[in-house]
């Protein structure tokens, strides 16, 4: 994980992007440090993208700034870029070429050896005669894997990846999972920008939840988590027991022998209260970040309802 | 400039780069055939008034005079169209093509800088553009030589039609590519580019072609290139300056505008 001798691997501070009226991004700030994968979530639109973009150099911050690997997002671009890998979202490749003679050309380019190419293909499963196939041949899941793979071929210090998993099979996004499980461990630093709020639960250490530019919550995935509401069922013998006073329970209904509850916070003091040979079955359905992200946005639009 | 880049560029045009040589050369053969087996033929008919006599002075060029024809080959439809191929064709498709495939996005995730790929996009521009060109020239010389009318011009001027053609073409490359990286789409890039090269075509014909506007030439970049009467040793060096210019603006401009393009996610 962080080493205390490095800077952050990416860090911004206020960085903000507008094109014209529009506010792309808006004064976001985070740190993401070594080691770690950091989850960008947040739905088409949210600037996801544009946060990518700007670190990388194609977009000029228009206030704010920015360091990738400790160098300065606008004046050290190229130097970040060598150091860097990056997937764009909806990658698009050259047609012309065979899968081999793109990850070749991308690579010369990168000025790297593709040492990790061999171990990529053979856990994404693209063995030599798809590589040797134009890629205007190839499907979209083809496409994404050699979008993966030349973004990771020469085993950079910080992969950014937008939306890594769009196009593959659940086969290959488990896969892709073990691979950037792999990947931290060897302690590479994965900024990982998803919809997809199961694959960001699953394997990042924390996360972004960003809405039309603005950072709703940074947090860890497991403290975001714990935050959250369960979801309990249980089924009762006889009369139901009185479980008002249980801290963090609520939305109580007793249905004949069924209790249904939402739970928030620690676990123990309901199951002690629960602790009874009358207890038939019980059902504690695990907090999911979808829930924490549907509450982010439903709180910021019930914010934005009473604004004036 | 980048190395693999360029090579990777020439790479990518050099089946069409065969073609069009191959075809250049013969057509730069065939002028010289041409003057000599036909040129009477032509007088006979112009003095007849079946043509109009301004239609052998077809843009700056001549049927009547070797140094005519060579200009005339060279301001020929078809050598515009084999050196435009490359000097708006592919300059015009190098970012804006890629930014509308999305391919410039890959491209630019490497450690390499926007200067510097378009500094290496001119330069591929500058080499395939030059060689359409001495391809023409050589298929010429090859021709004069042929036909035996090498004491007609000094060919020791050659080096200079050269470069009086490299810098017209170049400021035509150069205008592609300044348009390329300015626009998102290739359609806007290439049209505004061919409308370019349209235009300064359309001024040099209509001058040579029709005395009244004879001035509308002096607008045309066409018009400063003059094979003829630089191989007649009359080389103007306003017209080196002129060309020089229209080339390194647009070179400018693109230096400047394009390193500092926002690059928004392709749509």
């Amino acid at each position: 994980m962080q080493s205390d001798s490095l800077p952050p691997a990416i860090r911004t501070d206020r960085l903000t992007k507008h094109y014209g009226a529009v506010r792309a991004l808006e004064e976001l700030t985070l740190d993401v440090p070594h080691g770690e994968i950091f989850g960008f979530l947040g739905p088409n639109g949210a600037g996801k993208s544009t946060m990518i973009r700007t670190l990388l150099g194609f977009l000029h911050p228009t206030s704010g700034s920015g360091q990738v690997l400790g160098l300065d997002i606008v004046a050290d671009s190229v130097a970040i870029r060598r150091r860097t890998g990056y997937l764009p979202g909806g990658i698009a490749l050259y047609d012309s070429l065979s899968g081999e003679a793109a990850l070749d050309y991308l690579c010369d380019l990168q000025g790297a050896e593709p040492v990790r190419r061999e171990e990529l293909c053979q856990r994404l499963q693209m063995p030599v005669s798809v590589l040797r196939r134009k890629v205007r041949d190839y499907s979209r899941g083809m496409r994404q894997k050699i979008g993966i793979i030349q973004a990771l071929q020469h085993d950079p210090e910080l992969a950014i990846l937008d939306e890594p998993t769009e196009g593959l099979d659940p086969l290959m996004q488990q896969a892709f999972y073990r691979l950037m499980e792999d990947l931290r461990r060897a302690g590479r630093t994965i900024f990982f920008s998803s919809h997809i709020l199961s694959e960001v639960e699953r394997i990042c250490d924390r996360v972004a939840i960003i809405r039309a530019g603005h950072l709703m919550t940074l947090q860890d995935v497991d403290e975001l988590l714990a935050r959250r509401r369960r979801h309990i069922q249980l089924r009762w013998r006889g009369t139901a027991p009185d479980l008002t006073g249980v801290p963090g329970l609520a939305d109580l209904k007793v249905e004949g022998d069924r209790i249904s509850a939402t739970l928030l916070g620690e676990v123990a003091p309901f199951v002690r209260a629960i602790a009874s040979p009358a207890l038939v079955d019980l059902t504690i359905e695990p907090a999911r970040l979808e829930d924490a992200f549907m509450e982010y946005y439903a709180d910021e639009e019930a914010a934005e309802a009473v604004r004036p | 400039m980048n190395v693999r880049l360029l090579l990777q560029t020439l790479r990518w045009n050099r089946v069409r780069l065969l073609v069009v040589l191959v075809a250049a050369f013969g057509w730069g053969l065939l002028i010289p055939i041409i003057y000599s087996q036909f040129a009477d033929a032509f007088r006979e008919l112009v003095d007849s008034g079946i043509i109009p006599r301004n239609l052998m002075n077809f843009g700056s060029g001549s049927l009547f005079t070797l140094p005519g024809a060579i200009t005339l080959g060279l301001q020929h439809p078809l050598a515009i169209a084999f050196l435009g191929l490359f000097a708006i064709g592919s300059t015009t498709t190098s970012i804006a093509g890629e930014r509308e495939r999305g391919t410039l996005e890959v491209l630019l995730a490497r450690p390499i800088s926007r200067t510097s790929l378009y500094l290496t996009l001119a330069v591929a521009a500058l080499i395939l553009v030059a060689l359409v060109l001495l391809a023409l020239l050589g298929g010429q010389v090859v021709g004069i030589a042929v036909q035996g009318l090498t004491d007609e011009l000094d060919l020791a001027a050659m080096p200079l039609v050269v470069v009086n053609g490299l810098l017209l073409w170049s400021a035509f490359a150069a205008f592609g590519l300044g348009a390329s990286a300015t626009f998102d789409r290739l359609a806007p890039a290439l049209g505004l580019s061919l409308a370019y090269l349209l235009v300064n075509y359309f001024l040099e014909i209509l001058g040579s072609l029709w005395t009244d506007v004879a001035w509308s030439q002096e607008y045309s970049l066409f018009h400063h290139f003059q094979p003829g009467e630089i191989l007649q040793g009359n080389a103007d060096p306003i017209d080196f300056l002129i060309l020089g210019l229209a080339a390194a603006i647009p070179l400018v401009y693109a230096l400047v505008v394009f390193p500092r393009r926002a690059l928004a996610a392709p749509a």
